[in-house]
C-alpha cells in the first residue's frame, strides 16, 4: 500500500497511476499560456499604438481628437483595473460575472483564454507603449522626413524596433503564464495545478505530487525561455556582413541601362 | 556654359521654389526664430551659418515641418505648407533632410534604407527601387555596403548612405542640418566631397553648417544668423570677404585661421 512505500516508490506510483493526467494538464497549460500570451500581445500592441498617436492640435479634427480622448482614458482604466487586481481573483470575477449578469456560461477553455488573455494585454499594454517610446525619436524622424505618414512609419521602421526591444518582455509574460494559469484551478480550469490537487486529494500525496508538478512546470519554463533566447538571436542578425563586390553592381546597372 | 551661369539663367526665369516669410517659433516662452524672411530658386545652394542657439537647425526643421511654425508662412512653390489642406507627408517627399545624427533605420540593411521610402512612399516597384538604390549609393560611395546594418558603419559612412536614402526619393530640394557635427574630422571630408558633387550637379540644398570652408567655396548664398534673425545675407563673397554687420565680422572672425 501507498502508506509504506518510500518517496521515491510514491512518485513512481503516482507517474504509473496518473502520469497521462499530468501531461494533459501540462498541455493544458502550455496551450491557454501560449494562446493567451499571443492574444494579450496583439491587444498590448494596440493599445501601445493607439496610446501612441500624437495628436496636432492645429491640423487634426475635433472629432479625432475626443474620440481619441475617450479610447485613451478606456485604456489608461483597463491597464489600471487589470494590473492593480490579482488574475485569481480577476478569474472569478469574470467567470461568476458573466453567468450572473449576463447569464453567459463560459467553457473551461473560453474563460481560460478570456482571462489569462486581458490581464497578459494589460501588462503588454505598458510594455509596448514602453517599446515604443524607447525606439530613438530620430528613427521617426527620419520616416517623416522621406515622406512616410505616422502609420507608415509606425509599421515599417518603429513597431519592429519596439518588437525587437520588448521581446524579453514578452518571453517573461509567457514564462509568467505558463505558472500562473495555475490559479485558473478555481474556475475549474484542468490545468496541471488542477491534476495535482486532484491527485493529492486522492492519495493524500502533497509532497510528491507537488515534486512531479514543480519538475514539469520547471521544464516548460526552462525550454520555453531558452527557445526565446534562440528567437532574440535570430532577430539581431550576424555581427558580420559581405562586402559587395563593386564591380558586380556597376555591371548590373549597366545591364539596366541598356536595357 | 558654366554652371553658374546655367544657374543664375534659371533663377531669373523660374519662381522661387521655397518662400519663408516672416517666420516665427518660440519653445514656451522662449523666442528662437523672429522675422524670418528668405527665398530658395532652383539651383541655389543656401548655406546658414552662425553660432549654436541661433536658431540655424530650428528654422531648417520648420521647413519640413518637423517643428510647426507659429507665424509667418513658408511657401512651396506658392502653396503654404502650414495650410491644414496642405498633404505634409507628400510634401516631405518632395524636400529631403539629411540628419546631424544620420536617423537611418537600424532595423534595415543599407539598401533596405534607401528602397523603403521608394516603395512605400513613392510606390515604385521593388525592382526600379533597388536599381535607384544602388544608383544613389554607387554615387557616395557605399555601394559596397549594401547588406550592412547601420550599426555596423563608421558615422561617415552613416552619413552618404542618409544623404543617398534622401536622393533616392529625387526631391527637388535637399535639406542638410548639421551633416558634419557628430563626425570625427577624418569622415568630415568624406561627407563634403559627396555635398560638393551634388552642389555641383545643382541640386537645391540648404545646408546649416558650421564648415565655413563648405559655405565660402561651394554654396550661391550665405544666411548668417544670430539670435533667431537673419542678421546678414548675400554671396559668399559679400559674407566672407566684406561683411557689413559687426556680428557677422565678429562671428567670421573666430574662422579665421581656418580659412
Amino acid at each position: 500500500m501507498i502508506s509504506n512505500m518510500s518517496f521515491i516508490e510514491r512518485i513512481f506510483y503516482i507517474l504509473q497511476k496518473y502520469g497521462t493526467s499530468y501531461l494533459k494538464g501540462a498541455g493544458t497549460t502550455l496551450v491557454i499560456a501560449l494562446v493567451s500570451t499571443f492574444i494579450g500581445c496583439i491587444i498590448g500592441f494596440l493599445s501601445g499604438i493607439i496610446q501612441t498617436i500624437p495628436v496636432d492640435k492645429k491640423r487634426d479634427p475635433l472629432i479625432k481628437r475626443v474620440l481619441l480622448g475617450i479610447v485613451n482614458v478606456i485604456l489608461r482604466i483597463y491597464i489600471e483595473v487589470f494590473r492593480g487586481t490579482p488574475m485569481i481573483v480577476q478569474a472569478v470575477f469574470i467567470y461568476y460575472g458573466l453567468a450572473q449578469v449576463c447569464n453567459v456560461q463560459l467553457g473551461m477553455w473560453q474563460a481560460a483564454f478570456l482571462v489569462v488573455s486581458i490581464n497578459t494585454g494589460a501588462y503588454m499594454a505598458e510594455s509596448v507603449r514602453g517599446g515604443i517610446i524607447s525606439v530613438d525619436p530620430g528613427q521617426m524622424e527620419g520616416a517623416k522626413a522621406i515622406g512616410m505618414t505616422h502609420v507608415q512609419a509606425m509599421v515599417n521602421v518603429i513597431l519592429p524596433q519596439a518588437f525587437r526591444n520588448i521581446l524579453p518582455q514578452i518571453g517573461n509574460n509567457l514564462i509568467i503564464n505558463i505558472k500562473d494559469t495555475s490559479v485558473l484551478s478555481v474556475i475549474s480550469v484542468v490545468d496541471l495545478f488542477f491534476v495535482h490537487k486532484s491527485v493529492s486529494g486522492a492519495l493524500y500525496t502533497y509532497f510528491e505530487s507537488a515534486t512531479i508538478v514543480m519538475a514539469i512546470y520547471l521544464t516548460m519554463t526552462l525550454i520555453t525561455s531558452r527557445l526565446l533566447r534562440l528567437w532574440e538571436k535570430k532577430m539581431d542578425g550576424g555581427d558580420n556582413y559581405e562586402l559587395v563586390d563593386v564591380m558586380d553592381i556597376g555591371s548590373q546597372l549597366g545591364k539596366k541601362e541598356s536595357r | 556654359m558654366n554652371q553658374e551661369q546655367i544657374v543664375s539663367e534659371n533663377k531669373t526665369q523660374e519662381n522661387s521654389i521655397l518662400e519663408v516669410s516672416h517666420l516665427e517659433k518660440s519653445f514656451g516662452t522662449h523666442s528662437v526664430l523672429k522675422d524670418i524672411s528668405f527665398r530658395v530658386h532652383p539651383g541655389d545652394v543656401v548655406s546658414v551659418i552662425g553660432a549654436s542657439g541661433s536658431g540655424k537647425s530650428t528654422m531648417l526643421r520648420c521647413i519640413n515641418l518637423l517643428e510647426v511654425p507659429d507665424g509667418g508662412s513658408i511657401l512651396y512653390h506658392g502653396e503654404d505648407i502650414t495650410a491644414r489642406k496642405m498633404d505634409v507627408p507628400a510634401y516631405r517627399a518632395r524636400v529631403g533632410m539629411v540628419f546631424q545624427s544620420f536617423n537611418l533605420f537600424s532595423n534595415m540593411t543599407v539598401l533596405e534604407n534607401c528602397m523603403v521610402g521608394q516603395i512605400k512612399v513613392a510606390k515604385k516597384s521593388k525592382e526600379e527601387a533597388k536599381e535607384k538604390a544602388l544608383r544613389f549609393l554607387d554615387k557616395v560611395g557605399m555601394s559596397a555596403y549594401v547588406n550592412a546594418k547601420p550599426r555596423q558603419l563608421s558615422g561617415g559612412q552613416k552619413q552618404r548612405v542618409a544623404i543617398a536614402r534622401a536622393l533616392a526619393m529625387e526631391p527637388e530640394i535637399l535639406l542638410f542640418d548639421e551633416p558634419t557635427s557628430a563626425l570625427d574630422p577624418q569622415m568630415v571630408g568624406e561627407v563634403l566631397e559627396v555635398m560638393t558633387a551634388l552642389a555641383k550637379e545643382g541640386l537645391t540644398m540648404i545646408v546649416v553648417t558650421h564648415e565655413m570652408a563648405f559655405a565660402r567655396d561651394i554654396s550661391s548664398h550665405v544666411l548668417f544668423m544670430a539670435d533667431g534673425v537673419i542678421c546678414e545675407e548675400g554671396t559668399p563673397k559679400q559674407i566672407f570677404e566684406q561683411p557689413k554687420e559687426e556680428a557677422t565680422k565678429e562671428f567670421l572672425a573666430r574662422f579665421r585661421n581656418m580659412l
